[in-house]
């Protein structure tokens, strides 16, 4: 049976020896002053992954996000030129919000309060009963932009109104080599989606998709045996690497995973289950399963600050971590696969869904109960593992923004 | 009088249409609801026609212009992938120790045919 190969001689945390090996404080979970940092000097200066160019396929498609920590929402909209913009979601005359509706299609902008028309580019182009204003001068009253920015079909803004760099310098070469390749356009057509404002901490939510070792006890029930093997029971990763602020780990699949009658079913006649495990995982670019490990089941990209991105062999999801409030945070999760062949394939897909669904359910029971304690103040520090070297970086990174 | 069959081949599983519902939230909102017992007797009624079903089904590439009665088995089929996991995993209708469902928002859900293509 093949196993996971044997780490070297230092453990995966120990070759990186700036992130160190020992506890890491409590008070970034609870404390509102390290919040208030966060907001300022992280979500207020950083990229942050708003979407995909799929959902705005047409000119005159933009979907709004409301960025509660940024304290702004934005409009993305693709343009006539085809390119994608984003501009603060207000009008120039009085402030009112200028889009209501989460996403749609026109040919302008029309404020709902006294009318005002913008074009897709921003440019004020109407006001009513201009006439009556004073000196009013149009081209000072249009949107104001957001930087923004795409990379792999992955929509970034940045509301800093002059990024220190640009998304692909922020991304850094590494992380963007690691991925390239992989077919994301290919999959992104459909997706399935849920969110959910949990009351904790946005890092207890994210931390808590950062790594594996939670997995066989937490999810015994339902995918634990997708990832622990006989010879490797704890699901330890083949491989970490971290890229600058991002990191990515690579996980192993168990070669003896048992499917359920339903699962075995669903997948034989769809592709889009997500616990499939990945026998073709050489089929991708060198990046993608970077051990080439036969039995490799997904590569989980994590994107400095909030965002999560896995993939597989047919599928792919992302999490995304809004923070909004010290102790609460917005949960979103996207599973993307390619549409279903047939109806038959669409039972694959669902079968993906509930399943799927029901296993982020085990995930969300921890997350409240951990925030609360973590506020009783009784214990100032938490310890983290080898394979929570992902955690324990990206706190690294966070502390540079702060206090850097 | 109104049609409320399923496809010809099918009809013995005609009992149990009341869980052909049309929408995710409906299907998952029906298992939190039920029993263990009518889960069970669901599960156990369909998982041994589910390989006909789906073969049945794959003829279809997609949901535009359905017949009726097949839009109800379809329907049928995927409450099955909701409550597989109660039987398969939980032995009983929840997640156990879960979150709660009912605070998962539902943002999207997959599309078939004509919705997936366009967006």
């Amino acid at each position: 049976m093949a196993t996971v190969p044997a780490p070297a001689a230092l453990r995966w945390t120990e070759r990186y020896p700036e992130i160190g090996t020992g506890p890491l404080p409590v008070e970034p979970y609870i404390s509102p002053e390290y919040f208030a940092l966060e907001r300022e000097r992280i979500f207020r200066k950083v990229w942050l992954n708003v979407g995909r160019v799929e959902q705005i396929p047409e000119s005159g498609d933009y979907f709004v996000k409301d960025l509660f920590i940024c304290g702004t929402s934005i409009i993305v909209v693709r343009g006539k030129d085809g390119e994608v913009s984003a501009f603060h979601n207000m009008c120039g005359h009085r402030g009112n919000q200028l889009v209501w509706d989460e996403q749609g299609s026109c040919r302008a902008f029309t404020c709902k309060f006294h009318g005002w028309v913008y074009s897709l580019d921003g440019a004020l182009r109407h006001v009513t009963d201009e006439g009556n204003f004073f000196d009013l001068d149009r081209a000072s009253l249009a949107m104001t932009p957001v930087a923004v920015d795409t990379w792999e079909g992955f929509i970034f803004v940045n509301v800093d109104p002059q990024p220190d760099e640009s998304l692909q310098d922020y991304l850094g070469a590494e992380l963007r080599a690691s991925i390239a390749g992989y077919p994301f356009a290919e999959f992104s057509s459909d997706y399935v989606s849920w969110y959910t404002d949990i009351n904790a901490n946005w890092k207890v939510a994210h931390d808590a998709f950062a790594e594996i070792y939670h997995i066989p006890t937490l999810h015994r029930r339902i995918i634990a045996d997708v990832y622990s093997s006989k010879g490797n029971p704890w699901a330890n990763a083949l491989e970490f690497a971290l890229y600058g602020r991002h990191s990515r780990v690579s996980l192993s699949a168990n070669p003896a995973w048992q499917q359920t009658p339903v699962e075995a079913l669903a997948a034989r006649y769809g592709s889009a289950v997500l616990q499939q495990v990945n026998s073709g995982a050489n089929a991708f670019p060198p990046g993608v399963n970077p051990t080439g490990y036969p039995h490799w089941s997904f590569d989980g990209i994590q994107v400095f600050p909030n965002c999560l991105i896995y993939v597989s062999n047919g599928t792919y999801l992302t999490h995304i971590f809004w923070p909004l409030a010290v102790d609460r945070c917005r949960w979103e999760i996207r599973n993307y696969a390619p549409p279903a062949k047939n109806l038959a394939g669409r039972f694959s897909r669902e079968y993906g869904k509930c399943s799927f669904r029901d296993t982020l359910l085990e995930d969300g029971s921890t997350l409240e109960r951990t925030q609360r304690m973590l506020m009783s103040g009784v214990k100032k520090t938490i310890v983290l593992q080898d394979q929570e070297l992902v955690l324990r970086h990206r706190h690294k990174v966070a502390e540079s923004y702060l206090h850097g | 009088m109104t049609d409320v069959h399923l496809p010809e081949q099918f009809r013995d599983l005609q009992p149990f249409l009341a869980w052909s519902l049309a929408t995710g939230s409906e299907r998952s909102a029906r298992r939190q609801a039920s029993t263990m017992a009518d889960i069970e007797a669901f599960y156990h009624a369909l998982l041994p026609r589910l390989d006909a079903v789906l073969s049945f089904l794959a003829a279809y590439p997609d949901e535009d212009d359905l017949p009726a009665d097949v839009r109800r088995l379809f329907h049928l089929a995927l409450a099955l992938a909701e409550v597989a996991p109660a039987v398969e995993n939980y032995g009983q209708p929840s997640v156990v120790d879960g979150y709660d469902v009912a605070r998962f928002v539902v943002a999207r859900e997959p599309a078939s045919g004509r919705c997936a293509r366009r967006r």
